[in-house]
């Protein structure tokens, strides 16, 4: 009886299987669905070639991030350099820096100016005898503030192969502050001024940090859109830049007060959806802030700071960490180095100096902080869209387009705000990996319906422009069936 | 007993081959309901099917996210009515339509958008293989929860909030529209 029931069976198996393969093609995810693709014409070097782009362009997409990620942390593994400022009669210490001169060969001199805090008003003037021939770099900083001079210099007596992890100090002349300057590559630019201002300047990392000793206020901006440091479209139209415990002050004084730091200017007409006047309050923006004033006591309201930097300088408190939650992308995008580590909570990605603890920049995510209005941080300097979308969001005279998590954003060219959200996006599905909660509905664009459903050996799941090919026993993500571009 | 072994085994093969080939025809006739669909959306977009006065498209405007919902997609938008919108506490909207809110807005508005198509009877059919419930990803990073009660599908915020599917299965050329009656709140725990 049992061999009567198996030959049944295998017979209804045999002849169900012509059936199976003659249904459109997408019948198993054996032979079923390799003749589907044969049919299809090529399907199957179709679905190859989409899973050969899958896989580049999902590494492409990551390595642009987190290579460049990485690129940066190289440059700054063999070229920076670590500045301590140790207070005399403190033990406030701060990792203010890591440098990287290598761009900054060609000009042996910088001169920075201070952008005028009231009480320092000095000009801070960095030159470097780059005495390479002779083993010997020297930078030496000047600070002619308005009540005594102040010598700063750095002696880097290094000698030529063995640069690497060496200490030197720095004496302020006048002070009794010490800096201790640890030089883990060949080069760096230091600026220092007097005895309010500590100022570094990191190019090779792209960013700037400034210390305020006074106000134990340390924060940092991303470089690559202006001049001196300024967030992107500000310096360009020769804005300062204002740490944010300094703009808070503003709050309550006239908007002249401000504008002291820089021109303050109404927002463009293509953002006047966003932050609108009206009958009881207006906009100015300038310096990296956005200004609401009062229109009846005609002072400063409100304080928009148009990009993330609540907590820059204060050490993370772990009421800010979300311990149960991180996003999938977290760690692929930010990757910890022996100097910064991230952590994640609630929305909001903290760099943290590894050794103290300290905030060092607040990156928002998608709906906690990026959004229309605010400035692109200057790091998304590369068009960087995931190749799927390409072909929808190419980058014109007016506006040019980044992806960040959560979301590719059109950038208006000018204001370096962020225009519109062009298209948002999941954290992505990858190939063998379980199929997130949330994908038990069937949700290939109806215009892909007709080659892709659900059959018992195989299911399929959009995301992010992806059809993916999901095995229904394990509810794991088997492959990549098609890309739409 | 072993004279009726065979037919029975016979007939069971039949059976599935059967079971096999009804569930064939009907993943065929869904596919060319997904054809038309196509063809009659045309080249209108979710963005210029809603009402430009409706709170949902003025909140979604605010959010920045009209210029999402006029891309290729594709999405599927849950899309509360304005009584839903009125149901929420006094000046809720208002204070999301305010900048410093915007980013509160932008949570409520992305838990209102699937990724990809997904049809009523799409979820549906989740609902009825995954035991009464089917657990929906937004792209806001949350989750809605769908069930049954009646003949009607009803969403579940991480809050609780229930939403009713009322008029679904609006095709678009880059997705689909479902309205609902509530608004879907985000979970405060992510």
């Amino acid at each position: 009886m049992m061999k009567w029931m198996l030959a049944a069976g295998a017979a209804a198996l045999a002849i169900s299987s012509p059936v199976l393969a003659d249904k459109g093609g997408r019948g198993g995810q054996g032979q079923g669905s390799q003749q589907a693709q044969s049919d299809r014409g090529g399907g199957q070097k179709q679905q190859q070639q989409a899973r050969g782009n899958r896989g580049g362009g999902d590494r492409q997409v990551r390595m642009s991030r987190g290579g460049g990620d990485r690129q940066v942390r190289a440059q700054r593994g063999g070229g920076d350099r670590q500045v301590r400022a140790n207070r005399s009669g403190g033990d406030r210490q701060v990792r203010a820096a890591r440098v990287d001169r290598g761009s900054d060969r060609a000009r042996p001199t910088r001169v920075v100016q201070d952008d005028n805090r009231g009480r320092n008003r000095g000009e801070i003037r960095t030159s470097r005898n780059d005495n390479r021939g002779r083993g010997n770099d020297r930078v030496r900083t000047e600070n002619r503030g308005n009540d005594r001079a102040r010598i700063a210099r750095v002696e880097d007596n290094r000698g030529r192969g063995r640069d690497n992890g060496r200490i030197t100090q720095l004496d302020r002349r006048g002070d009794r502050d010490v800096i201790n300057v640890r030089d883990r590559g060949r080069d760096r630019i230091a600026d220092f001024s007097g005895d309010r201002v500590f100022k570094v300047r990191d190019f090779g990392n792209g960013r700037v940090r400034f210390r305020d000793f006074d106000r134990d206020e340390l924060f940092g901006r991303r470089l690559g859109y202006g001049v001196g440091g300024c967030p992107p479209g500000l310096a360009k139209k020769g804005n300062g830049c204002m740490p944010p415990g300094q703009a808070a002050k503003f709050i309550g004084q006239p908007l002249i007060a401000a504008s002291r730091f820089g021109a303050l200017e109404p927002l463009p007409r293509s953002f006047n959806n966003l932050f609108w006047d009206n009958d009881d309050y207006y906009y100015r923006y300038g310096g990296g802030y956005l200004y609401r004033v009062d229109r009846d006591r005609d002072l400063i309201d409100g304080l928009f700071p148009l990009f993330g930097a609540a907590l820059i300088g204060q050490p993370l408190g772990q009421r800010y960490i979300n311990p149960y939650y991180q996003p999938s992308y977290f760690n692929a995008f930010y990757p910890n180095s022996p100097y910064d580590c991230y952590r994640y909570g609630y929305g909001y990605v903290y760099e943290t100096d590894c050794m103290t603890g300290l905030v060092e920049d607040v990156i928002p995510t998608y709906d906690r902080g990026y959004g229309i209005g605010q400035i692109m941080p200057a790091s998304y300097s590369y068009y960087n869209v995931p190749y799927a979308y390409r072909s929808y969001f190419a980058d014109d005279d007016d506006y040019y387009y980044r992806y960040a998590p959560g979301a590719i954003y059109r950038v208006d060219r000018d204001t370096a705000l962020i225009s519109a959200v062009a298209a948002l996006l999941t954290g992505g599905l990858s190939v063998g990996q379980p199929l997130p909660v949330g994908y038990s509905a069937y949700n290939v664009p109806l215009a892909y319906r007709s080659t892709y459903y659900d059959t018992p050996d195989m299911w399929y799941r959009y995301d992010n422009n992806y059809i993916y090919g999901i095995n229904p026993r394990t509810r794991v993500v088997s492959n990549v069936a098609y890309v739409i571009v | 007993m072993r004279k009726s072994a065979f037919p029975l085994a016979l007939a069971l093969g039949f059976t599935a081959l059967a079971g096999c080939t009804g569930q064939n025809q009907a993943h065929k006739d869904e596919a060319s309901k997904g054809s038309e669909a196509v063809k009659q959306a045309g080249d209108k977009t979710i963005a210029a099917d809603l009402d430009p006065n409706s709170s949902f498209f003025k909140a979604a405007k605010a959010a920045g996210l009209d210029a999402t919902l006029a891309g290729p997609g594709p999405y599927t938008v849950i899309v509360p009515d304005d009584a839903a919108f009125g149901k929420l506490p006094q000046g809720s909207l208002d204070s999301w339509m305010k900048p410093e809110s915007r980013a509160e807005l932008t949570r409520v508005m992305t838990n209102h958008i699937l990724p990809g198509t997904v049809l009523a009877a799409d979820i549906g059919k989740a609902i009825d293989e995954g035991k009464g419930k089917a657990v929906l990803a937004t792209m806001g990073g949350g989750t809605l929860t769908a069930t049954r009660e009646g003949d009607k599908i009803v969403l579940t915020d991480g809050d609780g909030h229930k939403a009713t599917m009322a008029n679904t299965d609006e095709t678009l050329a880059n997705g689909v529209v479902h309205r609902v009656d509530t608004v879907l709140m985000p979970s405060k725990k992510a």
